[in-house]
């Protein structure tokens, strides 16, 4: 009898551990996922307002470049915040 | 905002914003004044002129290149302008650079009545509405103007043209015609900004403007010109924010104060009322308050475009102001050809 329960409160304890790994990998997809979408969001306008430039002047390359990946900060924050729940 | 406006309109607004810096400054303008017209050629040779100069330089010499030189390279922007902006944008800017038909085809009537060579009108014309360089320069060969209209059969202009042509032969003058043809245009392009395509209220609001500013014009004009024979209901442009009936009772104020105040009460614009501020008590030459109008409606473009960053407005802000900057160069080598004082040429540009 007393076996029998222990056994029982291993497999929760085992499939509730599973389960919150599985949460914490959802979370981190979610993470990196939406953080993705709203950089790319934020970078289209950017993007666009600097091709522009650089097609009317090359001279904005560097500086087009640089304001275009600035909303990668976004991304790494999730990315960051994805990792730190997996590890 | 943000999200919902399209990668194109962004990178076609930023371009014609890019573009439009690189306009030449008041100062330089002001340079110019004291340049002969082989100097002026050699400023604008390192600007965004420099191909055509470079292209042209073996055919022409002093203004005649700087003049054919400077029409190339306003069709080229605006044909470039055509190709590049995007989506509805696109019907837009046909739809405001189709005015340079009438101008085109105004151009090759006076040309051919006055006599002029085929060659010599050929350098003044815009290839940039709807009639390209190939219909033109059919139009250019052709001998009589019977024939020129004959061949326009089809195009939006002709019904106009053909009704208004006779009389404006027998009387030896244009004027009404043109104004017709305007006022024809305007109704079309009013029509197409109301047809209820997205971005089309920017445009709608944009042409009100262009007509108001026009209206107030030719009122400024009848003032100085009262002799005229024709109604003066015929020569203002309907669909501005402005009624006709406006515009006519505002021209039969006599009193040059009162007449002020009434244009300062009907219109709502800031940069009107200072200019409106500024003629009171002072009587200017018609062609100066021309200039200066032509100043108000730029300036409130430019405010239009700052309120609407990616809609139709950049793209018409850059189209003025290319044409103005154009217009600006020919009567500055115009002028220091025929040995005007720098006084009298900075009259007429628009800076």
């Amino acid at each position: 009898m007393a076996v029998e329960a222990v056994a029982v409160a291993t497999t929760d304890l085992a499939s509730i551990q599973a389960s919150q790994m599985g949460m914490k990998a959802i979370g981190a997809g979610l993470a990196v996922g939406l953080t993705g979408v709203g950089t790319g969001v934020a970078e289209m306008g950017i993007g666009a307002a600097a091709v522009g430039a650089i097609a009317e002047n090359k001279d904005f390359f560097g500086l087009g470049l640089l304001f275009t990946v600035i909303p990668e900060t976004i991304v790494i924050f999730g990315l960051v915040v994805g990792l730190l729940l997996l590890f | 905002m943000g999200v919902n406006i399209s990668a194109p309109y962004i990178y076609v607004c930023t371009r014609m914003r890019v573009r439009k810096a690189k306009l030449l400054p008041r100062e330089e303008y002001m340079r110019m004044l004291n340049m002969s017209v082989a100097e002026i050629t050699r400023v604008i040779e390192e600007t965004e002129y420099k191909q055509e100069i470079d292209e042209l330089g073996t055919a022409f010499k002093g203004i005649d290149l700087v003049e054919v030189a400077l029409s190339w390279n306003l069709a080229k922007e605006y044909q470039k302008i055509q190709e590049i902006a995007p989506g509805t944008l696109k019907g837009f800017t046909h739809a405001y650079l189709r005015r340079w038909d009438i101008q085109n085809v105004l151009t090759i009537l006076r040309g051919k009545v006055q006599g002029e060579k085929p060659g010599k009108i050929k350098e003044i014309l815009i290839p940039a509405g709807s009639l390209d360089k190939v219909v033109l320069d059919r139009l250019l060969s052709e001998e009589s103007n019977d024939r020129i209209i004959e061949l326009l059969k089809g195009h939006r202009m002709f019904p106009v043209l053909a009704r208004e042509f006779p009389a404006a032969r027998e009387s030896g003058s244009f004027s009404h015609m043109e104004n017709e043809l305007y006022k024809q245009f305007y109704a079309e392009i009013l029509a197409d900004a109301k047809a209820g395509i997205k971005g089309a209220s920017a445009f709608l609001s944009y042409i009100q403007l262009e007509i108001d500013i026009k209206n107030a014009k030719t009122l400024f004009r009848l003032r100085v010109d009262a002799q005229t024979d024709e109604d003066v209901r015929d020569m203002f442009v309907a669909g501005g924010t402005l009624s006709i009936n406006d515009f006519t009772s505002l021209d039969s104020i006599r009193d040059t104060n009162e007449f002020i105040d009434q244009l300062k009460v009907n219109f709502r614009n800031e940069s009107l009322h200072a200019l409106m501020d500024e003629l009171k008590g002072q009587k200017g030459s018609i062609s100066g308050i021309e200039v200066r109008l032509t100043r108000v409606q730029l300036e409130q473009m430019e405010k239009m475009s700052k309120r609407n960053p990616f809609s139709i407005h950049p793209i018409l802000v850059y189209l003025e102001k290319k044409k103005y900057e154009v217009f600006n160069l020919r009567a500055l080598a115009r002028g220091k050809e025929s040995r005007l004082p720098s006084e009298k040429i900075a009259e007429y540009l628009v800076m």
